[in-house]
């Protein structure tokens, strides 16, 4: 079995919001929690997919295990080393070995410089390479992500979404990372292009012997890729397992409503009971995400179809005994009273 | 009674590009037809053209030259008609062997005319729903206001309490919880949710005879998108509305249209009915169609792990459009006895079943039509 690349330990990320008269005179926020108590772990050469709704908190658990924004409380170890408490000089040399794809197709690529620059310049933010060797990478580089040589001198406005992933990947790639945090890699781009850049990602992970934390709504993209999913729900994660057994055999209602959600755009056949829920749903949840008003006990049990079934039950709305997650056996982990 | 409701005939709407000094020809030479009560769909990546039609049936291109040619004919109270009439005066285009080389367009006379042509008709017979509900709302505005607004000003409830009262009918149908208390909430107080079914209900309160759908789900969560898909599902059942829906989402496609048509590149490359366009095992079928339906994870892609079949190269730039097929760069079913023509001549728009058309040098039936 390969190793533990990273792992991560009640992780909390808190961000305050000032909003108000009252805040701005006592010059005190709200705590609004974004990720709330998260553990997980990374093995080499894996990938774990991260999905949930928008806000959820998947990007800033992204953001938080790279260092790129400090976590409130908790233990981030990377590749053994505890980096929680790191300052950026002591960061500095790990930063090569942990990167981040971007959602935003511009993000890193600076619009007044060509490709061949933008390249260039990741290739000796961490080394002092020579020419030739940094012509030697350029090429090995643009053969890894598959883009032609005759891009080199474009701008980045002059790409197309496509090119701009690739340049971005190449970019990447240049550091010669181990893990890459991967934040919805395809989400901007066309249907079309969209299943190239998830061949590309596969095979670099291949070749290159890659670590992914696969963070993307596109459920089928990230069943695909992902060896092991976490679903995510308001800050905290509700199930985790295989990823076969998440998209197949969920057993958070939460899972199964995120999976059937989109067998029902495709109108297959979907249980009555799970469409009555979601509306249900959405006219409680106002706001949908409400951190502000935290529902007390399980969070999902305000939107929860067993909830409802099961008469509501107490324990579900019990301050004192949120759900915690416990192994339901193959190493599938689910946060429910009733899983 | 027509039973044509909106009939788009050989429409042209180009853009300038100032640095490529070059024509972006967004929508080709586009003929679509939309039946009373059906819904079209229209599916096609970005770049294809498939927003600039719609906007160019609502009177909603700004940019120059714009729209340059073709017919949009409306059905209303009985008599049909065209939405770019008599506006071919206000431009010239000087064509060379069938390229457009140069637009000379009087702007402001043509903007003049055409919004006297379509008072009455947007907003009207024709209203529209958007990508990103936040923006397309008032943010200084309640939703009730802005639904009174349009009742006031386009249907028969003149008064402002029958309108209130219409408006929060409005709200219950798009299912919208305890209407009378949200009539009163600004759209920031809203999800993203909500806010679309607050702009449905303000498309369908001036009681439209066409609904134009630009991607009503882009941008919504999952969940909440299928649940948008529902309502206008239901909607469609009950109000019969005739809908022309414009989508890269191809299982919100699947879902809600009766006929399809795919874009590609400023053309349309394949329509029929949805059953047929997309069916598993369709007898024929536009490579590209075939491509986007396959570059969709199946469960049997999931489930071997095995690789997306990709289509290869990049989305067609309009700019610089091939002499012969759009798809030709990209297309993984080229012949040596089709290669000629799909390098050399743009295949026409042929019919392969009754209903069914395909823009494609592989399908005989097309190259004779």
């Amino acid at each position: 079995m390969s190793r533990t690349i990273l792992e991560v330990t009640d992780l909390h990320k808190d961000y305050s919001q000032r909003r108000g008269l009252m805040s701005m005179l006592t010059g005190q926020g709200r705590v609004i929690p974004a990720v709330d108590g998260v553990s997980f772990y990374l093995r080499e050469n894996e990938t774990v997919g991260l999905v949930g709704e928008s806000g959820c908190g998947k990007t800033t658990i992204g953001r938080t295990v790279l260092r790129l924004t400090d976590p409130s409380s908790g233990r981030i170890v990377f590749d053994g080393r505890d980096i929680t408490k790191m300052s950026r000089a002591e960061l500095r040399p790990l930063r090569r070995e942990m990167q981040m794809i971007f959602q935003d197709l511009d993000a890193g690529l600076n619009p007044e410089m060509r490709v061949r620059d933008i390249l260039r310049e990741a290739l000796t933010v961490h080394e002092r390479p020579g020419d030739a060797e940094i012509a030697s990478r350029i090429r090995e580089l643009l053969e890894q992500v598959n883009l032609k040589d005759s891009k080199l001198a474009n701008f980045p406005s002059e790409l197309s979404g496509g090119e701009k992933r690739r340049v971005g990947i190449a970019r990447v790639l240049a550091v010669r990372p181990r893990l890459i945090v991967a934040d919805e890699p395809t989400s901007a781009l066309d249907i079309s292009i969209q299943a190239q850049v998830v061949n590309l990602l596969r095979d670099l992970q291949k070749n290159l012997g890659l670590t992914y934390l696969f963070i993307s709504h596109d459920l089928p993209v990230v069943e695909l890729v992902s060896q092991k999913v976490a679903v995510m729900y308001l800050g905290r994660i509700v199930e985790m397992g295989l990823a076969e057994r998440i998209a197949h055999q969920p057993r958070h209602p939460y899972t199964g409503i995120l999976w059937s959600s989109l067998a029902d755009k495709q109108n297959t056949e979907v249980s009555r009971r799970v469409r009555n829920v979601t509306v249900e749903r959405e006219r409680r949840a106002w706001g949908v995400f409400d951190f502000e008003q935290p529902a007390s006990g399980c969070r999902f049990a305000p939107r929860c179809p067993l909830y409802k079934e099961k008469g509501r039950p107490a324990i579900c709305t019990d301050a004192a005994s949120e759900p915690q997650l416990r192994d339901v056996g193959h190493g599938h982990v689910v946060a429910c009273h009733f899983a | 009674m027509d039973a044509l409701l909106l009939a788009i005939e050989n429409l042209r709407t180009y853009f300038y590009s100032r640095a490529k000094r070059a024509f972006i020809r967004s929508v080709d030479g586009v003929s679509l037809d939309v039946a009373r009560g059906e819904t079209l769909g229209i599916v096609g990546e970005s770049g294809s053209g498939k927003s600039v039609t719609a906007l160019s049936a609502a009177g909603l291109v700004t940019a120059g030259p714009g729209v340059i040619g073709g017919r949009i004919e409306l059905a209303s109270n009985g008599a049909r008609r065209n939405l770019l009439d008599g506006l071919e005066k206000y431009a010239r285009v000087t064509e060379r062997d069938g390229r457009v080389m140069a637009v000379e367009k009087d702007e402001r006379g043509w903007r003049k005319h055409s919004e006297t042509l379509m008072t009455g008709v947007r907003g009207k017979e024709i209203a529209m729903i958007f990508q990103n509900p936040r923006s397309a709302l008032n943010p200084y505005s309640t939703i009730g206001k802005q639904l009174v607004e349009t009742i006031r000003l386009h249907t028969n409830f003149k008064g402002e309490r029958e309108a209130k009262e219409r408006a929060i009918h409005w709200l219950d149908r798009v299912r919208i919880d305890s209407p009378a208390l949200r009539f009163d909430n600004f759209p920031f107080g809203m999800s993203g949710g909500m806010c679309q079914r607050a702009m449905i209900a303000m498309a369908l309160s001036a009681e439209p005879s066409l609904l134009i759908a630009d991607e009503p789900t882009t941008g919504l969560d999952a969940t909440i998108q299928s649940r948008i898909v529902d309502l206008l599902a239901e909607l469609k059942a009950e109000t019969g509305i005739t809908t022309l829906l414009i989508s890269h989402d191809i299982s919100v496609i699947q879902r809600l249209s009766d006929r399809i048509a795919v874009m590609y590149g400023g053309t349309v490359v394949e329509t029929g009915r949805a059953a047929e366009v997309l069916a598993p095992q369709a007898p024929a079928r536009h490579p590209y169609t075939a491509a986007l339906l396959a570059s969709i994870p199946s469960a049997e892609t999931i489930r071997r792990k095995s690789y997306l079949q990709a289509i290869e190269g990049e989305v067609l730039d309009t700019i610089d459009v091939p002499r012969g097929c759009r798809f030709y760069g990209r297309c993984n079913r080229v012949t040596e006895a089709i290669r000629d023509n799909c390098a050399g001549l743009e295949p026409p728009l042929g019919e392969v079943a009754p209903g069914h058309k395909v823009r494609c040098w592989l399908y005989p039936a097309a190259g004779k039509a």
